[in-house]
């Protein structure tokens, strides 16, 4: 392989990508070596095991990549936003829409979700840590393995370019000769692991280290949903797994799964992939509706309507997405049995959904309603959600399809569910949770600032989808000519993108400007909340709770505040914790490698970065370390730092 | 020592499996076409059976709600997940 | 950490038995990896192009031979579990000992059978059947193999550390995954080979 073929050039956009990716990392480098941080960053971040920290850092690579996504997205609105735009090549364009895709969902959206779970799961069922704190680790640096991976792949070799899709025939090695879809199998897969090993471990987090009295009709809706959630990826992932093993097959050995001769079968790839992708759409969204049952509960000031019936949809949520992916193919071939069937499955779906959205309502009928910024995402979210909802119904009619089918009605649709229920709620998660772990509020005025930029500019920029799918443009047309009549529609779209850059730019200032000037909060409780989380102090200590908390009902924190009832009597006693430890990080390290290598074939540098995963994970198992203990004196040091003079 | 170290559960499940085995043989005799593939599902179900109750002590556990509901969860979508793939592409194709 | 003294010795700390349930949790994750194999060689299992078919390739003889060694394993690793909540860690190790022996035995004719397979001119290229049926195997080659290396490193830890809550735990854990191993091979007997052969 020649020096031109493994990086990727001609392209003035990705040289100057390049030189940016050089100068950043070397300011990182410089700065770290400067201020004397990488025993700090070694001892507090890379080895740590503290569910709260592991949570921040998914957070933090979520942001990135929602502003990777994002260029991606604007690039795209640029292109199309005249008739005959040159800004890019066709081969561009189709990389572009595909790290798009593959980036906001996969390494944006879950871990975001991931992130807030991560940090506020424990807490709010009464727990120290997660089950299983460094496997935890281990999903956390898996993901972020994988991230890299997919990431460097447009410097290094080419982006995929088939879609986030990767339909097959199109990504075979036929059609799409370059390493970026093998970039795709393997980086997907590696951070697919990990996304698999976080179900488990929260599936186990949440059935048996609930603090005592905690029911589990007594636990707070997010976690029921990240419970949910969790039992739809230790189903799904497994088929992704496999899929993406059959298209590594195919690319790198020359199996015969999905090719056009010998057998295969190009429609079986689509088939798998959305027996994962349908459930998929749910482990992204049903935590958003546990984020927004929280803070509509919380600022309405009562407590959740229906809960019970919140929870039965759910189940019957997680049961369905398993019936209905057919309805991502009808136009494929397959009898008007199969579709009717799944057109069916497909429509009920809206029912147990309809009533999350009643229970919503029903909350914040006669609720004190107060106007915070996690509110107004949450508040946005229903009417905005209903009209994707609304949408699909539309498209889940089989005959109907065949009009819209891959035409931008569609990707309106898929926008129009997954922005407001998937980013309003990390970003409305985000600001709620954030005064938890960071010990401040975000500015409340650029907080609506920013959220007025997005939820306007959402509806600028899709809303002419819908048209300009129903006037016959399809998606994934990199240009178009004037006669069209698609221009003004895309040049609207255009402008509501620009509007929503400038929404997640405000996003982050605040997170800059508060954090230099955002006054501190010592209650531990900004919102006047109803959960266990807000009953720890600000920034939550690494063992979470003094003592263990015990709960009597529903909204826990809430009622000992309003009877002055303390969650629990007992004394503090000496804490086990989990000691910190680099395997994790190495393990990630040593994927990374085994990815990187079997992208480009290299035989030998594979095997030994195989061994060396399997040597790692021997490591771990011979490990005897079973933890440490907080002496007494040093948790009640540290709670009267934190609490003031309160304890 | 022997009757200690080979308990009767143990043995009776070996047992049982070898047996399971060698009847799920007979579908390569002549025997009608549709019985075959009943006879392949129940042995094979019920050797899945004498693995998960008289080895894996499946019920043994505190946990043992949680893990039958997972997999008859599993076992769901793993059925969905074949018989809806057969479904779309064999017994529904449009022809 | 909390010690319960009327629970074996793999459930007894709250630890042992969160990993219990999730390796339960685990092997549900492995009902759906295998199922979809199975999915797709079920799809793919006629369409074998100009290559041979299942019919012509598939020899029952050695067939039946993994099937009994692998049942055999099964078999021997219960034993061993069983030895070892008797407290008899001798008698549990001669039992694993046995248990991955007959586990390379397997994996021994598995290989044989694909030599013989690709002497045949059947290769993971030849076609959608072939390239399903290697992959089908072979995921299933794979866990027996990984299975070999961990119980060898479960044996080196009982061997150094003894038998406490740790090693019992890995133990019994190991156990589950090795009898998962042997209800997925009866599939593979029943609705590849059996299935092909009829």
């Amino acid at each position: 392989m020649k020096w031109d073929e493994f990086f990727v050039t001609g392209e003035p956009l990705i040289y100057g990508a390049m030189v940016s990716i050089v100068l950043v990392s070397l300011a990182i480098l410089f700065g770290l070596t400067y201020y004397k941080k990488w025993g700090y960053l070694w001892r507090e971040w890379l080895t740590t095991v503290d569910h709260k920290k592991i949570g921040v850092m998914y957070i933090i690579c979520a942001l990135i990549m929602l502003f990777r996504g994002g260029v991606d997205a604007i690039m795209m609105r640029a292109q199309t936003a005249a008739p005959d735009m040159k800004f890019l090549d066709g081969q561009h364009y189709n990389e572009v829409f595909t790290t798009h895709g593959v980036i906001m969902i996969l390494f944006m959206a879950m871990p975001f979700i991931f992130g807030l779970m991560n940090v506020v799961v424990p807490l709010q069922i009464g727990a120290r840590d997660v089950a299983f704190p460094k496997l935890n680790a281990i999903s956390f640096w898996l993901f972020f393995a994988g991230a890299m991976l997919f990431n460097i792949s447009f410097v290094i070799g080419g982006s995929p370019d088939a879609g986030w899709t990767a339909y097959f025939p199109l990504a075979s090695i036929e059609f799409s000769p370059t390493v970026g879809n093998n970039y795709y199998s393997l980086a997907l897969q590696i951070s697919g692991i990990g996304t698999l090993l976080t179900g488990v471990n929260f599936i186990v987090t949440i059935l048996k280290m609930r603090a005592k009295g905690m029911t589990l009709m007594r636990m707070p809706m997010f976690t029921w949903s990240v419970l949910i959630t969790c039992v739809i990826i230790i189903f799904a992932f497994p088929v992704l797994t496999i899929a993406l093993l059959l298209m590594m097959f195919d690319r790198i050995f020359g199996s015969q799964f999905f090719t056009m001769a010998n057998g295969g079968m190009d429609m079986l790839w689509a088939n798998l992939f959305w027996v994962w992708g349908h459930p998929e759409v749910y482990i992204v969204i049903l935590p958003a509706f546990g984020i927004f049952s929280e803070i509509i509960s919380a600022f309405s000031r009562k407590n959740l309507y229906g809960y019970s019936s919140m929870v039965a949809s759910m189940v019957v949520i997680s049961g369905l997405s398993f019936l209905v992916w057919a309805h991502h193919f009808y136009t494929m071939g397959q009898g008007a049995m199969v579709n009717g069937f799944f057109s069916i499955t497909t429509m009920a779906i809206a029912v147990p959904t309809g009533v999350k959205i009643f229970n919503w309502l029903f909350t914040l009928h006669k609720g004190r309603i107060s106007f915070t910024t996690p509110m107004l995402y949450s508040l946005a979210f229903i009417p905005i959600f209903t009209i994707g909802g609304v949408t699909g119904v539309m498209l889940a009619m089989a005959s109907a399809d065949y009009q819209y089918h891959n035409t931008m009605f569609l990707v309106a649709h898929f926008h129009y569910v997954l922005i407001p229920g998937a980013v309003f709620a990390v970003i409305a998660g985000f600001h709620y949770w954030f005064p938890k772990v960071f010990g401040f509020r975000l500015n409340e005025k650029l907080g609506k600032t920013a959220f007025w930029f997005i939820a306007i500019s959402f509806n600028v920029t899709f809303f002419p989808l819908f048209f300009l799918g129903l006037m016959g443009m399809t998606r994934r047309t990199y240009t178009y000519s004037a006669e069209t009549g698609f221009g003004p529609l895309n040049m609207l779209s255009m402008v509501g993108a620009i509007g929503l850059a400038i929404g997640f730019i405000l996003l982050v200032y605040n997170i800059y400007w508060s954090t230099r000037y955002q006054p501190r909060d010592k209650t531990g409780d900004p919102w006047d909340a109803r959960s266990l989380e807000w009953s720890t102090p600000s920034p939550v200590p690494v063992y979470n709770f003094a003592v263990a908390p015990e709960v009597k009902g529903r909204d826990a924190f809430w009622f000992s505040k309003k009877n002055n009832e303390p969650l629990s009597n007992e004394k503090i006693t000496k804490i086990h914790m989990p000691s910190n430890t680099g395997k994790p990080f190495i393990l990630g390290i040593a994927f990374f490698f085994l990815g990187f290598f079997l992208v480009f074939s290299w035989w030998i540098p594979s095997i030994i970065a195989g061994i060396a995963v399997l040597i790692i994970l021997a490591t771990m198992s011979f490990d005897r370390d079973h933890g440490y203990y907080i002496p007494v004196e040093e948790i009640v040091q540290t709670e009267q730092k934190l609490r003031g003079d309160t304890v | 020592m022997l009757k200690q170290l080979f308990p009767i559960k143990h043995v009776a499940g070996y047992i049982s499996s070898l047996v399971l085995s060698a009847v799920a043989l007979v579908v390569l005799l002549d025997i009608p076409a549709g019985s075959k593939m009943a006879i392949l599902l129940v042995t094979a179900v019920l050797q899945a059976a004498v693995q998960l109750m008289l080895f894996m002590h499946v019920g043994e556990s505190e946990d043992k709600k949680s893990v039958y509901i997972n997999i008859a969860y599993a076992l769901f979508v793993a059925l969905v997940t074949i018989l809806g793939t057969l479904f779309i592409f064999v017994w529904g194709w449009y022809s | 950490m909390k010690i319960d003294a009327s629970q074996p010795l793999e459930y007894g700390t709250e630890e042992n038995r969160n990993r219990i349930f999730g390796f339960w949790l685990f092997l549900g994750a492995e009902i759906a990896l295998f199922a979809t194999l199975f999915t797709v060689y079920f799809v793919l299992a006629d369409r074998h192009a100009s290559g041979p078919s299942g019919a012509e390739i598939f020899e029952i003889t050695p067939v039946l031979l993994e099937t009994f060694v692998l049942l055999t394993s099964s078999f021997t690793i219960g034993l061993a579990v069983h030895a070892m909540r008797l407290g008899l860690k001798k008698q549990m190790m001669i039992f694993m000992i046995i248990t991955l022996l007959l586990g390379a035995g397997f994996l021994g004719i598995e290989i044989f059978e694909f030599f013989t397979y690709v002497h045949e001119g059947v290769t993971l290229s030849t076609s959608a059947f072939a390239s399903s049926l290697f992959t089908l195997l072979g995921t299933h080659g794979a866990h027996v193999t990984f299975g070999l290396l961990w119980g060898t490193a479960i044996l080196i830890q009982l061997k150094k550390y003894g038998l406490d809550h740790s090693t019992a735990n890995k133990s019994f854990i190991f156990s589950l995954y090795w009898h998962f191993l042997d209800v997925v091979w009866i599939f593979i007997f029943s609705f590849v080979y059996l299935k092909g052969l009829m």
